[in-house]
């Protein structure tokens, strides 16, 4: 029996109209060659199943007066064992771009490298910057035509273009939301907790910046999953800096510091008769 | 995930020089989500009797509360405490009347037997004894456990250094589980008395 690989030609194949950016031959997607297997569904369901326990992550950004507030933590585990403490889960998708990575580590990482690729290709053909809703764009129907393939992605992608600061979540499963506060993964409710309660378009960039590290650091106290390195970015009109990265161990003891205990009774040695 | 990681523990005993040590983790989770960082898993039994139980936290405190309840009675016939030789086989036995209900817990056992000399076991859920000599692990942490305690451990060691030895391996492993963690808590029982002390360790 042929499988229909009709979906996987190009990576903008559900209006049918072709788009002068795919006739180049330079960005047409990644073509992959399928397994040759007798269970291809089978194989999908495990390769699905394989990435499934990987959104064990916390990041989060939000819009306000200054620009983009990006933030994540660094923790990568399998199940229940923790496989690295120092995973860098915010790309650097070019200098005025971030993207954050929750899901399958290789899956983000890939796609992100990628849509570089292509912001490049449009710089260079468009003689401008792409904004970030072209960009998100680009991602989200790469990601709709796998939907259904295994890929687990779960990202934001910020950043400053001619209409000021942008923010867009897109996932795996096709959807691509705008909006000005995000926060996805497994420690994503403790983490909305601290945003929601903190939260000012008026902050300052130190003060958003705490607000940021701090919804981290909670997320990575009660969360499982989440946990090493608070690392904290800031995107503005000339592109993205890193404010910090603070170990969240030495986080959690300058919050809470550990008071000496009160002492109530002392034994002390009996004085000889 | 299976029933022995919903809460999240790690137990690992230690023996010394004429003394012991058991430490645990502190942390009661629902599966990935921390519920309290100051749950008790080591009990004493006696002074020179320590148990701690791995495993669901429920399963846990009763399997606690019906073995205080069994020494309590053995106290008042025999006029003195158990050993902990005779402690194990009490707690293998309880196990194995569960054989097809079990409890879900994995117990550590730690004491100063006859002429105060040094004795730990484990168990599985069902009983089954695993004596050591030198140092027994439990919990979700147990293979990262293995591993430090191979390394770090040495024979007879006298209190401090035990201390020392017990609280890096624990802290070491627990840093690689998310399951486990949130700081430590260790017992060192020498004949003549029994230190308890708090470990500072990450809260991620």
């Amino acid at each position: 029996m042929k499988l229909n690989f009709s979906g996987l030609e190009s990576s903008a194949p559900l209006y049918g109209g072709s788009n002068e950016l795919l006739c180049d031959g330079f960005s047409a997607a990644p073509s992959f060659d399928l397994p040759v297997t007798s269970d291809f569904d089978g194989f999908q369901k495990n390769s699905i199943q394989m990435v499934k326990p990987a959104k064990g992550t916390t990041t989060l950004a939000f819009i306000f007066k200054e620009g983009v507030m990006v933030a994540a933590d660094s923790r990568a585990s399998m199940g229940g064992y923790i496989s690295s403490q120092s995973v860098k889960k915010i790309i650097e998708i070019n200098p005025y771009m971030l993207g954050t990575m929750a899901g399958g580590a290789a899956d983000c990482q890939f796609w992100h490298r990628n849509l570089g690729i292509k912001c490049r290709l449009h710089e260079l053909a468009n003689k401008r910057r792409i904004s970030v809703t072209g960009a998100s764009k680009l991602l989200a129907n790469i990601l709709y035509s796998y939907r259904g393939m295994g890929l687990s992605v779960g990202t934001m992608i910020a950043g400053w273009d001619e209409k000021g600061p942008g923010l867009y979540y897109v996932d795996s499963e096709g959807g691509r939301l705008k909006g000005t506060k995000f926060s996805v993964g497994s420690g994503s409710p403790y983490a909305y907790g601290v945003l929601d309660s903190g939260y000012k378009y008026d902050l300052t960039v130190d003060e958003a910046a705490e607000l940021a590290r701090r919804a981290i650091y909670h997320a990575t106290f009660r969360d499982g999953a989440s946990g090493g390195v608070a690392s904290v970015y800031h995107v503005g009109p000339n592109g993205w800096t890193k404010l910090s990265g603070d170990d969240v161990g030495e986080l959690h003891y300058s919050y809470y510091p550990v008071e000496p205990a009160v002492v109530e009774q002392e034994m002390t040695e009996a004085v000889a008769a | 995930m299976s029933i022995f990681e919903y809460n999240g523990s790690a137990l690992v005993a230690m023996v010394g020089k004429n003394c012991f040590a058991i430490a645990s983790d502190r942390r009661l989770g629902v599966q990935l989500q921390t519920i309290a960082t100051d749950f008790q898993r080591i009990f004493k039994i006696h002074d020179k009797l320590f148990l701690g139980l791995s495993g669901l936290g429920s399963d846990a405190q009763t399997l606690h509360q019906r073995l205080v309840f069994r020494h309590k009675l053995y106290q008042l016939r025999e006029e003195r405490d158990m050993k902990p030789e005779t402690f194990a086989s009490l707690v293998s036995a309880m196990l194995y009347e569960k054989r097809f209900g079990p409890y879900f817990v994995q117990p550590v056992i730690a004491g100063l037997g006859e002429d105060d000399k040094p004795f730990i076991c484990t168990m599985d859920s069902i009983g089954a004894k695993e004596l050591a000599k030198d140092f027994v692990v439990a919990g979700t942490a147990s293979e990262s456990l293995y591993g430090a305690c191979e390394s770090m451990f040495k024979p007879d060691m006298d209190h401090e250094e035990l201390f020392e030895t017990i609280s890096q391996a624990l802290v070491s492993s627990i840093d690689r589980d998310c399951l486990s963690g949130w700081g430590g808590h260790v017992y060192i029982v020498t004949p003549t008395e029994v230190t308890e002390r708090i470990l500072k360790g990450r809260m991620d």
